[in-house]
């Protein structure tokens, strides 16, 4: 438990139900999947104030289905007292899981997908974002103003030495939260300035590591220190074909091996990887991780959304289902400036 | 604004309702009024992909039901007409995500801004059968000039009649083949009506172009050519409450035919 999530174990939060039924509900769904069958479960309830009688029924769901309440978690005294009757142990599961910074930030994701949505639905004249192709982005790269181009050459030299950037890393972990807050407290004005130096900049530092960097978005240290945490979150491993209607959240990663068909959704607090063809909603960093990826062997997504960015399908882009063919070259979807784009998933 | 709420039902599935839905809605728009389609089956819905908005969905009717967001917010815009919303049903959840009470009061908000309200019903009687009549007043049955899908017509109607709700109820009759009709291997139109003795709004001629316009996600009626698309065009305009003929839908074969038709329609023998 030290690690941060259960071993041979997952937590269900279903801190957003306020009915025994809704609990009841979500768990059988969740534990319904093969993959939770025979684990340790963590439930994360929220104020919802459970009788013992009402707290025996959801244990006898949760040992139904093979599997074992490890701990709850829970703000009622009153479930408290309940759990205390069944022996069951209480525990407070938010200091143990390791929030990333970016998730106190919820209220703003929300909004701003409001406001995407508002732009998207609301407003008829406006136009609609689609999914940026590998081809677009170069169109996107030109739409640099020339003057950056000076800005790049006086960022140069001190972007090169590796030493330095060693350096940064090592602060990023002290300095994230502030940094978190200054991204936030920025104008979107000051944050296209900044992701257009930073954008100009990787180019260069692309060209001298060899490495693949050319999908990093924001802030490098931010990058690292964002895939470090999605390393640690829990990963949640399906392997079979997820049907229209069916739906997965996590709060950690998802790893389907295995079709993600139309009309079904993924939600997941991590990265989502399909190995198969993505043809449902994957929202992938749904707690605000703006480095948050999907990766899919094949992309047919109907909508994509990472952390507060969404797009969907281009109308004109007609196939009614994917052929399934011997050759697929993966692909990887993440935000660069301020819109979600596909790339191939190029050998490195 | 008071809006008129239309369910359209049929008991048999695969008989056309959601067609016939996204048909009649794309047309009333076209002629300039304010629409919105109500998709209740929920977990088998269809009525998007016809209509190419599947894309652009990002909250349904049991969002809106459990208040993650507001009515105006679920309402997808069509890509052509502006006129004319969609209110998606949920993929990932079953027909008890929704009460009657709650599709009732969703109907109530929505007559006050929409002239019409077409409600797309899931096939049987159940649970979901009985949500989508909830909150209309009229009701357009569709059937096929089959005996199972007639059967089923008779039982809608039956059920229909004992809602108070339901003012009037129209058949719709899909998938009409005259060959077949001429070679008395399929019902009639009037048989069909005598079965039912119900008041016919339309007869829709089988056309192979629904099955494009659905993978298209096109809905017939903006084809010209299409005889489908004609049909569907005139049931919108009876719901308007213009009086439109019935269309020949006997197709003239050659040469002879046309010009056989062409004297039919100046001596006025044309019914």
């Amino acid at each position: 438990m030290d690690k941060g999530y259960i071993e041979n174990g997952f937590i269900v939060d279903v801190s957003n139900a306020n009915k025994t039924s809704e609990i009841i509900y979500e768990l059988s769904r969740i534990l319904d999947l093969p993959d939770a069958q025979s684990k340790k479960v963590c439930l994360k309830l929220g104020s919802v104030n459970l009788t013992s009688t009402e707290l025996t029924s959801i244990k006898a769901l949760v040992e139904s289905m093979n599997s074992e309440i490890e701990f709850i978690s829970t703000s009622s005294d009153e479930t408290v007292k309940s759990a205390e009757d069944l022996n069951i142990k209480v525990s407070f599961l938010e200091n143990k899981v390791p929030t990333p910074e970016f998730n106190a930030d919820q209220e703003k994701v929300n909004r701003e997908l409001e406001k995407a949505l508002d732009k998207i639905f609301g407003d008829e004249s406006s136009d609609i974002k689609t999914f940026a192709q590998e081809e677009d982005l170069k169109k996107l790269k030109e739409e640099l103003p020339s003057e950056d181009v000076e800005k790049v050459a006086n960022i140069k030299p001190e972007a090169i030495t590796p030493e330095h950037q060693m350096e940064t890393i090592d602060n990023a972990e002290v300095e994230t939260s502030e940094k978190v807050e200054n991204i936030s407290a920025n104008t979107s004005d000051e944050i296209k300035e900044e992701l257009e130096n930073f954008n100009s900049q990787l180019e260069n530092a692309n060209k001298i590591e060899g490495e693949d960097l050319e999908d990093v978005d924001f802030n490098l240290d931010d990058l690292r220190k964002s895939l470090r945490e999605t390393e640690k979150l829990p990963t949640l491993y399906i392997q079979r074909t997820l049907r229209s209607g069916q739906s997965i959240t996590s709060d950690g990663n998802i790893v389907i091996i295995g079709d993600v068909n139309p009309g079904s959704e993924i939600i997941a607090k991590g990265d989502i990887t399909v190995w198969g063809i993505l043809g449902g909603i994957a929202h992938a960093g749904s707690a605000g991780n703006q480095y948050a990826r999907i990766r899919a062997l094949k992309m047919n997504a109907i909508q994509l959304r990472i952390a507060d960015v969404f797009a969907r399908r281009p109308d004109n882009i007609n196939i009614p289902y994917i052929q399934k063919t011997d050759t697929f070259v993966p692909e990887e979807a993440c935000i660069r400036k301020k819109q979600i784009i596909i790339h191939k998933i190029h050998e490195s | 604004m008071s809006g008129r709420v239309i369910v359209i039902t049929s008991g048999k599935g695969g008989v056309g309702k959601t067609t016939t839905n996204a048909n009649i809605g794309t047309a009333l728009a076209k002629a300039g009024k304010k629409v919105v389609m109500i998709d209740t089956d929920l977990g088998l819905r269809n009525l998007d992909l016809l209509l190419g908005l599947e894309n652009r969905i990002v909250y349904t009717i049991v969002d809106v039901v459990e208040e993650r967001c507001k009515l105006k917010q679920a309402l997808v815009k069509d890509k052509k007409n502006p006129n004319l919303c969609l209110l998606a049903a949920a993929q990932t959840r079953d027909k008890s995500a929704v009460t009657e009470e709650q599709l009732k009061d969703i109907c109530e908000k929505l007559k006050k801004d929409f002239d019409f309200i077409l409600v797309d019903c899931p096939a049987g009687i159940e649970q979901g059968f009985q949500n989508a009549v909830a909150g209309a007043s009229e009701a357009i049955v569709v059937t096929t000039p089959e005996m199972s899908a007639v059967r089923d017509a008779d039982r809608i109607i039956g059920l229909l009649e004992s809602k108070e709700e339901i003012k009037s109820y129209k058949l719709l009759l899909n998938r009409v083949r005259p060959n077949l009709i001429k070679s008395n291997d399929m019902m009639s139109v009037d048989d069909v009506v005598e079965i039912l003795s119900a008041d016919l709004i339309g007869i829709i001629p089988e056309d192979t172009g629904i099955i494009t316009s659905t993978n298209k996600g096109e809905p017939i009626v903006n084809d010209e050519k299409s005889l489908a698309g004609k049909a569907y065009n005139n049931v919108a305009r009876r719901i308007i409450g213009e009086d439109v003929p019935f269309l020949d839908l006997e197709e003239p074969k050659g040469v002879m035919a046309k010009l056989k038709k062409f004297f039919s329609g100046l001596t006025g023998k044309e019914k």
